[in-house]
């Protein structure tokens, strides 16, 4: 059963994969590569945000303050003349502190109390990197940041950085399912669903809970990390709290607790407010009146509809 | 094979709460082989031997049949984000035990024809088969049934009783929590009776039948002379 599922997933993956490698065939112009590298990185982002939220339940607003740790870190840490190679590493050290600060005395907490600590979190983060001018920048962020580059070698120009990001969006999205079909994502989900059963079923709670948090803080770190050193600009707005409500919708406009979801939602949010721009200061009205069109037709997001399509069709045979 | 049986508000469930770490009682102890329970956290308390059922059904509404079954049998295994991530021998090893293991608890209870079902698409009676499935995952000593009857009609119920007696005979403790007399005598080995949270009477079925204090507690004072 799952071998024949895993059949009918292969076109679907293929045809993906080769729209996604076409892409900058088609589209030569450099802004429009530019965007899509950073849709690319906000779905990373936002499958990160998927562990913690859409499979354990646990509403997340600080993890656009984990994207700008990675990215403020690497940016740094290159300007200060480290080579390149270890600020991956070095994005993860901060942002796994940084999940066990906030996540060690909050994951008792439900709900809306989650939600105002992360809040609060975010924004520490964010008047951190506004005051801490000597070394982020403050408000004007930084600038000329170093790029990608392991021993010499590195990607030059933006479809090659394309290219580079696509594949890590690959690599992210094989390792959420394969924590999605382990003991782990189930125990995820199990908590989401009814905590008590979950505990009573032998899954710690509390630790699932916390390791969520944390491989998603990991995936925001190292996305800040790739952003700050292939967009080569950072400032404190694109880490903001407005960033991480945007990034909480992509996640519930493409579909909660689906990983093919949070692709959708993030390139959608991250193009259609470009796309829309020639309706000038209309285009925010049609934006809104898009997420609740979605909020309210397909209540399980973008990915929802595709899966609904399929039962119909087996009805009509 | 102990039951529990006692009159609404008895104090069955929160003894059964108590014992299995969901709510904490004031004080007391409680041993299950040589270690002590009580007021652990209810995952130490499954991971020693001690899985339950609930009498307000809840399952895993996100998972398919056997995940959620999956969810207690990967209870006892050691996780390595390391090894989930490689995906390697030691990973896939124990992933497939899980899963012999959940496909064994799903036949017991016969639901092994919809273990790629979605969960929610069970209806009622099989939710109930589906959460003793869950609780027989993790291999424990001691099971916990809180009313494992309610909500059935009689076909189930008698489906089901045949069932916890498969499971009596494969030398599993059964606690055994119900508000219907009848469905609990024919198969425990011991019964006691409680009321407003005290123990009134404990003995074979046959004995506490006709204790005049169970008969009291259950159909009021009058009928004691009538």
């Amino acid at each position: 059963m799952r071998k024949a599922l895993r059949w009918k997933a292969w076109p679907i993956i293929a045809l993906s994969a080769a729209v996604a490698l076409a892409v900058p065939v088609i589209a030569h112009d450099g802004y429009v590569i530019q965007l899509l590298n950073i849709a690319i990185l906000n779905a990373i982002v936002v499958i990160g945000l998927n562990f913690a939220t859409g499979w354990a339940g646990q509403i997340n607003f600080g993890q656009a303050a984990f994207y700008g740790l990675g990215a403020y870190t690497t940016a740094i840490a290159t300007k200060a003349g480290l080579p390149w190679i270890v600020t991956p590493f070095l994005s993860v050290i901060v942002v796994v502190v940084a999940s066990l600060i906030l996540g060690l005395p909050t994951m008792r907490l439900r709900t809306y109390y989650l939600a105002m600590t992360t809040i609060g979190f975010g924004e520490i983060i964010r008047l951190m990197i506004v005051h801490w001018e000597p070394v982020t920048g403050g408000t004007s962020g930084l600038r000329a940041i170093p790029g990608i580059s392991i021993f010499g070698i590195g990607p030059q120009g933006q479809i090659q950085h394309y290219y580079l990001l696509i594949a890590t969006l690959g690599l992210a999205v094989l390792i959420a399912l394969r924590v999605r079909n382990s003991v782990l994502g189930r125990a995820m989900i199990a908590t989401k669903d009814s905590e008590i059963a979950a505990e009573q079923s032998g899954v710690d709670t509390t630790r699932t809970k916390l390791l969520a948090f944390m491989i998603g803080a990991i995936y925001a770190g190292l996305a800040g990390c790739l952003y700050a050193s292939s967009i080569r600009f950072i400032s404190p707005d694109s880490f903001s709290g407005t960033q991480a409500i945007l990034l909480m919708t992509m996640l519930i406009i493409g579909g909660m607790g689906s990983i093919a979801g949070c692709v959708v939602g993030a390139v959608a949010l991250t193009i259609l407010p470009e796309a829309l721009r020639f309706l000038g200061q209309w285009y925010l009205v049609l934006y809104g009146l898009g997420v609740v069109a979605v909020i309210v037709l397909a209540p399980g997001g973008l990915a929802s509809l595709a899966s609904q399509v399929q039962p119909r069709r087996a009805r009509l045979r | 094979m102990q039951a529990i049986i006692g009159p609404n508000g008895s104090g069955k469930t929160t003894l059964l709460n108590a014992l299995s770490g969901a709510s904490h009682a004031d004080a007391g102890s409680i041993r299950i082989g040589g270690n002590e329970i009580f007021r652990l956290k209810p995952h130490r308390i499954a991971r020693l031997g001690l899985a339950r059922t609930f009498q307000t059904i809840r399952i895993f509404d996100n998972l398919s049949v056997i995940e959620n079954v999956k969810v207690a049998a990967g209870c006892n295994m050691p996780t390595s984000l390391f090894n989930i991530i490689a995906s390697n021998a030691r990973q896939r090893q124990s992933e497939a035990a899980i899963d012999r293991n959940s496909r064994e608890a799903l036949e017991i209870v016969g639901l092994a024809g919809r273990a790629n079902d979605h969960a929610t698409q069970l209806p009622y009676a099989q939710q109930r088969l589906l959460e003793i499935a869950r609780a027989l995952a993790s291999k424990p000593n001691v099971l916990l049934l809180d009313e494992p009857a309610a909500g059935m009609n009689m076909t189930e119920s008698m489906t089901l009783l045949n069932t916890i007696a498969r499971l009596k005979s494969s030398g599993i403790t059964i606690l055994l929590v119900e508000h219907n007399v009848r469905l609990v005598m024919g198969i425990s080995d011991r019964v006691t009776v409680l009321d407003f949270g005290k123990k009134i009477a404990e003995g074979a079925p046959s004995e506490v039948q006709r204790n005049l204090l169970v008969i009291e507690a259950y159909l009021g004072r009058r009928h004691r002379h009538a």
